[in-house]
């Protein structure tokens, strides 16, 4: 393998601030996944100080209503943000590749092919029909808020995005002569599908990756935030903007502003390197 | 005009499976998930029989198709089913809430477009200085911003330290009484009934939300409106009609033509996101809409109620994208069913 600094996609992201960021930014937080909860100065889950203490310099983001130490806790809430997201867009792109690649390899195939084709874009559009966070709401309410939940949630409303990228490829890529090549070889069509034009159309589902994990997060934030998501007194940003929110209003800025920073800078910084990956990927934008 | 009959037709027969597709899917979304409904209603302690009640009163012990029947049945008789929260039947609850979500969503989706379209179009013609790097980095922002964030930010600053916005309290201060209903949306109530003083507390109360929702998804319009234009000012017809003399405003015209029909499409994406998205706002600002409706039915389990938000919220998006493929039909006339 070659060293990093000689990769083109290290030469790419050098040029580019927006890369770099969102690429220390992601790191930061699987780091603090990892190992936030413990090496957060304070417990995470229990007070650690008098009630709205501002900020200072043992109390960094202050304390919340309860005490609670708000550096602390903002440091370990990646491990159950990002866990959510990771853990539902990793499902999501699973079942959306697969169903793209079906939907999109069959797509010109026989009667039955076509059919199910047909089929798996009609409930994608279904699906999609629903407000997103209306439908995540009532996923999760009518299932009972818990983690689970909300990956599973989360999963199900991703899927048709994954879905569609992916049909959309490799509807082009089967087009291709090593296709009809794979067919002649005597490659069975599910073989063809999935072994053959799959690796050659997961491109853009990859660069969809990283814009759906930061938008999970989001999305995990506003479900905790209305009490539909992991229950209190878990360190989740949502749920501690949540709290602070009645205090922001009387003044104690600190108790929502820094959970929420974060989760803004998280979200963008996902956003963002998805964004450079996808022009890095596509060779006509690359200047 | 024929063509556009056809086509309105067609997209019209289009949209008749899907609504029926809604339905099926918040029928069995209720069905299929985890956690029988009965043992929520009935309670922790309850015993057998009193389980086995409740699933009758529901319906749930009859067979499935035709418990469904009853239910599209029931629901074309406008009867959503009765909210145990409010005990008021659902449909009562929901025609006093959703004009305050609606003017809340059609506000910030029209003021999206008036101030986004306009700026990306500017930005996208005259290329560099300070306008265009602004834009450049609030478009960034797009989709990244937590509306329920900004919200609370907007308040610290505009009601705590400012001191220039009302108490968000809801869509009316306190000491004011509400219009006279004619659309439910206070502001249009009050404009049209000439109601002053409910007025200007409507409008002052809608400033926060209104804000916070456009400036978290504007961004999305904006960058669309200004990368459409942009491509299609260094297209060929463009060149060819800068070539031919034609005055800078005439090639604007002609680019536009061909640069707003996707800004539609992201326009009625837009409703379709905010119609879910202004829950956390309504939340926030207790706006009392649609949205806060859906998340205290929530937490409190009350079925019938998140099924009718549910389903009423996408047979309106069902709605708005059939306005938006009409609308591009009108404007981009190349596009058949």
């Amino acid at each position: 393998m070659r060293p990093l600094r000689d990769t083109d996609l290290w030469h790419f992201a050098r040029l580019r601030p927006g890369m770099l960021f969102g690429l220390s930014v992601i790191i930061l937080n699987v780091c603090l996944a990892a190992f936030g909860p413990a090496i957060a100065p304070f417990p995470t889950q229990a007070p650690a100080g008098a009630s709205l203490v501002s900020p200072n310099g043992t109390h960094w983001f202050g304390t919340d209503v309860s005490g609670m130490d708000i550096f602390s806790r903002v440091m370990a809430a990646p491990r159950i943000d990002l866990t959510i997201a990771l853990v539902s867009t990793v499902i999501a792109f699973a079942c959306g590749v697969a169903l793209g690649v079906i939907s999109g390899y069959f797509a010109q195939g026989d009667r039955a092919g076509r059919i199910a084709s047909t089929l798996i874009m009609r409930i994608a559009d279904i699906v999609q029909a629903f407000p997103m966070f209306v439908f995540a709401l009532a996923l999760v309410g009518l299932s009972g808020p818990s983690t689970k939940n909300v990956i599973i949630a989360l999963a199900f409303l991703n899927i048709p995005f994954f879905l569609r990228v992916t049909r959309g490829t490799v509807l082009q890529v089967r087009s291709r002569t090593f296709v009809e090549a794979a067919i002649c070889a005597g490659n069975t069509s599910l073989r063809t599908a999935f072994v053959h034009v799959m690796p050659n159309a997961l491109a853009p589902a990859m660069v969809h990756f990283s814009t759906t994990v930061g938008f999970s997060i989001l999305l995990t934030a506003g479900l905790s935030f209305v009490g539909a998501g992991v229950p209190p007194p878990t360190p989740e940003l949502g749920l501690m903007i949540q709290v602070g929110a009645q205090n922001m209003i009387t003044g104690q800025w600190w108790t929502a502003l820094f959970p929420g920073l974060c989760l803004a800078v998280t979200v963008l910084a996902f956003s963002l390197f998805g964004d450079n990956l996808r022009i890095f990927l596509d060779p006509t934008n690359r200047r | 005009m024929r063509r556009f009959a056809l086509f309105t037709g067609k997209r019209l027969l289009f949209t008749v499976p899907q609504l029926f597709a809604v339905s099926v899917i918040v029928f069995f979304m209720i069905r299929l998930l985890p956690g029988d409904p009965s043992y929520m209603l009935a309670g922790p302690y309850a015993s057998p029989d009193r389980i086995r009640e409740v699933r009758s009163t529901l319906g749930l012990d009859q067979p499935i198709t035709s418990q469904y029947v009853r239910y599209v049945e029931r629901i074309a008789h406008g009867d959503f089913g009765t909210s145990w929260r409010t005990s008021q039947p659902v449909l009562n609850d929901i025609r006093q809430r959703l004009p305050a979500t609606l003017e809340l969503v059609v506000g910030a989706v029209l003021l999206s477009v008036v101030i986004g379209i306009p700026l990306g179009v500017a930005v996208a013609t005259s290329r560099g200085g300070v306008l265009e790097r602004g834009v450049f980095f609030y478009g960034m922002l797009a989709g990244s911003l937590p509306d329920f964030w900004i919200g609370l930010l907007l308040i610290l600053i505009f009601f705590y330290l400012l001191g220039w916005a009302p108490a968000p309290v809801g869509q009316l201060d306190f000491a004011v009484s509400s219009p006279d209903h004619i659309t439910g949306a206070y502001v249009v109530d009050a404009l049209l009934t000439g109601n002053g003083p409910a007025f200007w507390s409507a409008c002052g109360q809608l400033v926060l939300p209104l804000a916070t929702l456009v400036l978290v998804y504007m961004p999305l319009v904006l960058k669309t409106a200004r990368s459409t234009t942009e491509e299609m000012l260094l297209s060929g017809f463009v060149v060819q009609a800068r070539a031919s003399g034609l005055s800078r405003w005439m090639q604007l015209r002609y680019a536009l033509g061909n640069a707003l029909p996707p800004v539609i499409t992201v326009v009625g994406i837009e409703f379709w996101f905010l119609l879910g998205g202004a829950v956390l706002v309504e939340t926030i600002f207790a706006w009392g809409g649609l949205g806060q409706y859906a998340v205290e039915s929530v937490i409190n389990s009350d079925y019938a109620p998140i099924q009718a938000v549910v389903l009423i919220t996408a047979a309106f998006t069902t709605l708005v994208f059939l306005v938006v493929d009409i609308l591009y039909y009108l404007l981009d006339p190349r596009i058949s069913v």
